[in-house]
């Protein structure tokens, strides 16, 4: 057999593996809305766990993280930063989403504005947007499909095809399996992706170095300052790196997936525990660096959106095809499982929040993805340029989940016109690539977004509160 | 003296993550090989859990 035979063979029969594993396991749970999209609240700490690390490890970290590493060196390093911020974060504010989740019975993240601020425009408002910024996330999660299968089918096959077929499967196990069928499907993506980022981050390095040391000798012969940043507003310095750590952190956990799985859990505790464990899962991460840039001394030269392809190439040039089928199944699997997660975010703020009717929503799963497929066809960044792209967006949310929780003046024209402030803002500064001393232009965006909420929450000082807010501690 | 450690817990590897970052922007002294600026980053990605075990133990059950 053809290697491109056999690796895409082997990457098909994981995909298809675990999709029937997961249906197996979720054959007896009636699809109601309230499992289907939030999984009956019923999920206990590991299989929150298990749930998070599926969504959040996405083909982003399997390839993009890799590719920042090869392609800018340590700008790369904020991708470790991040998360581990973001968990603490999400220590403190999430029970209370999940209690608040839990008395009112909500679905959806839209659904929390709906029940602190008690404004419909402001509800519909946030989910017509949140909807509009999942779907780059998206695509992001197609274009990673397609590096993998690409390099898997070695240049022999036409990639679009496949990404198509691929995206088609998890679309249909979507629609059948909800929440639930995405938990299940996890276990075996994340024990898939532990053992691929292993091999090229520890295996490649030191077959080709002997040692972690040499590979950085070589980097840094080639180009001494690329694991270090560069200082004060230069592109992608010290300025940069700050800001998106605390952008990106802030922003950690506000996709309408990732409140969904905040949903799902069983009780506070469990999210608290969570947030405690989850971050050790964050060595995947440094393993998937040390990948990229063994890539760049040993296979030096990509440029542009072909640096997410670094270690996939070291891969297929240097090993059989089989392990090659092993890594494309395993990537694909971080790149189709969030994919589900965000398809199911996706339509359910559509479906409940947009056009009221919670149980068209796997139905929705199907219309998106055919939407975002199109869209994906037309669009050509890295990775990680469309996962900042979200993340300055989405973050802009957070105000009105931690003003909602902790502060009981903040309401619905107060988080608002901060929202709106901060959508204009990053809108305006990404669109016209305005540089303020390099600082991330999503988190100036969410400066403004607080100072606009506050200033006129202060002005309204007759308006009462609604009763929901503060939690007793 | 509660609140204020379990607040000492939680910020002090998030300050560390972003604001500490220009005092450990450099490559030696290197660490089984790797570089001093990756090794600060992973060093507190590795503590904060840790950290937030403190801060959970303090809070006590709830």
């Amino acid at each position: 057999m053809s290697p491109e035979t056999i690796a895409l063979l082997i990457a098909g029969g994981i995909l298809v593996g675990t999709v029937a594993f997961a249906l197996y396991s979720v054959r007896r749970i009636k699809m109601d809305p309230q499992q289907y999209i939030v999984g009956g609240r019923s999920f206990g700490a590991l299989f929150l766990w298990l749930l998070l690390a599926g969504e959040v490890y996405t083909s982003f970290t399997f390839l993009g993280a890799a590719g920042w590493a090869y392609g800018k060196g340590a700008p790369a390093f904020y991708i470790l930063a991040y998360g581990t911020i973001g968990y603490t974060i999400g220590y403190f504010y999430l029970p209370h989403v999940w209690r608040i989740g839990k008395e009112r019975g909500l679905l959806t993240s839209p659904d929390f504005f709906q029940a602190r601020y008690g404004s419909k425009v402001l509800t519909k408002s946030v989910a017509v947007l949140q909807f509009v910024l999942i779907i780059p996330y998206v695509t992001l999660q197609l274009s990673g499909v397609q590096i993998i299968l690409s390099i898997a089918g070695y240049g022999h096959y036409n990639a679009t095809v496949a990404v198509a077929v691929a995206f088609a499967l998890i679309v249909i196990f979507t629609f059948t399996a909800g929440l639930h069928g995405a938990a299940w499907a996890s276990i075996v993506k994340d024990a898939l992706v532990l053992g691929a980022v292993a091999f090229a981050g520890i295996v490649l390095p030191l077959h080709f170095f002997g040692s972690f040391g040499t590979m950085f000798d070589h980097v840094l012969a080639a180009s001494p300052h690329w694991l270090t940043l560069r200082t004060g507003a230069a592109p992608q310095g010290m300025n940069w790196f700050i800001s998106t750590v605390l952008l990106t952190s802030i922003g950690f956990y506000m996709g309408p997936h990732s409140i969904a799985a905040v949903y799902a859990a069983r009780d506070g505790d469990t999210i608290r525990r969570n947030a405690i464990f989850l971050p050790l899962y964050q060595l995947v991460l440094l393993l998937v660096f040390i990948a990229g840039f063994t890539a760049l001394v040993v296979t030096p030269g990509l440029k542009g959106p072909a640096v997410d392809q670094s270690f996939l190439l070291v891969v297929q040039q240097y090993y059989p095809a089989w392990v090659m089928g092993v890594i494309a199944g395993a990537g694909c699997l971080a790149a189709l499982l969030p994919a589900s997660a965000q398809l199911l975010g996706a339509s359910s703020v559509f479906a409940h929040n947009v056009l009221g009717e919670a149980r068209w929503t796997r139905y929705f799963v199907i219309v998106i993805a055919i939407g975002a497929f199109f869209m994906w066809l037309n669009w050509n960044q890295t990775l990680v340029d469309l996962l900042l792209l979200y993340y300055n967006g989405i973050t802009q949310f957070m105000p009105a989940f931690i003003f909602g929780i902790f502060w009981k003046r903040a309401n619905a024209w107060a988080v608002g016109s901060g929202i709106l402030a901060g959508e204009i803002v990053a809108f305006y500064l990404w669109h016209h690539s305005i540089d303020l001393a390099g600082i991330n232009p999503g988190f100036l965006a969410l400066l403004v977004n607080v100072a606009v909420c506050v200033a006129v929450a202060l002005m309204q000082r007759h308006r009462q509160a609604q009763e929901i807010a503060v939690p007793a501690r | 003296m509660n609140a204020l450690a379990r607040f000492l817990l939680a910020v002090i590897p998030a300050i560390m993550l972003t604001f500490a970052v220009p005092l450990a922007n450099r490559l030696e002294p290197r660490i089984f090989g790797f570089p001093f600026l990756l090794v600060w980053i992973f060093f507190w990605v590795l503590f904060a859990p840790v950290c937030l075990y403190g801060v959970y133990r303090l809070e006590g059950r709830k």
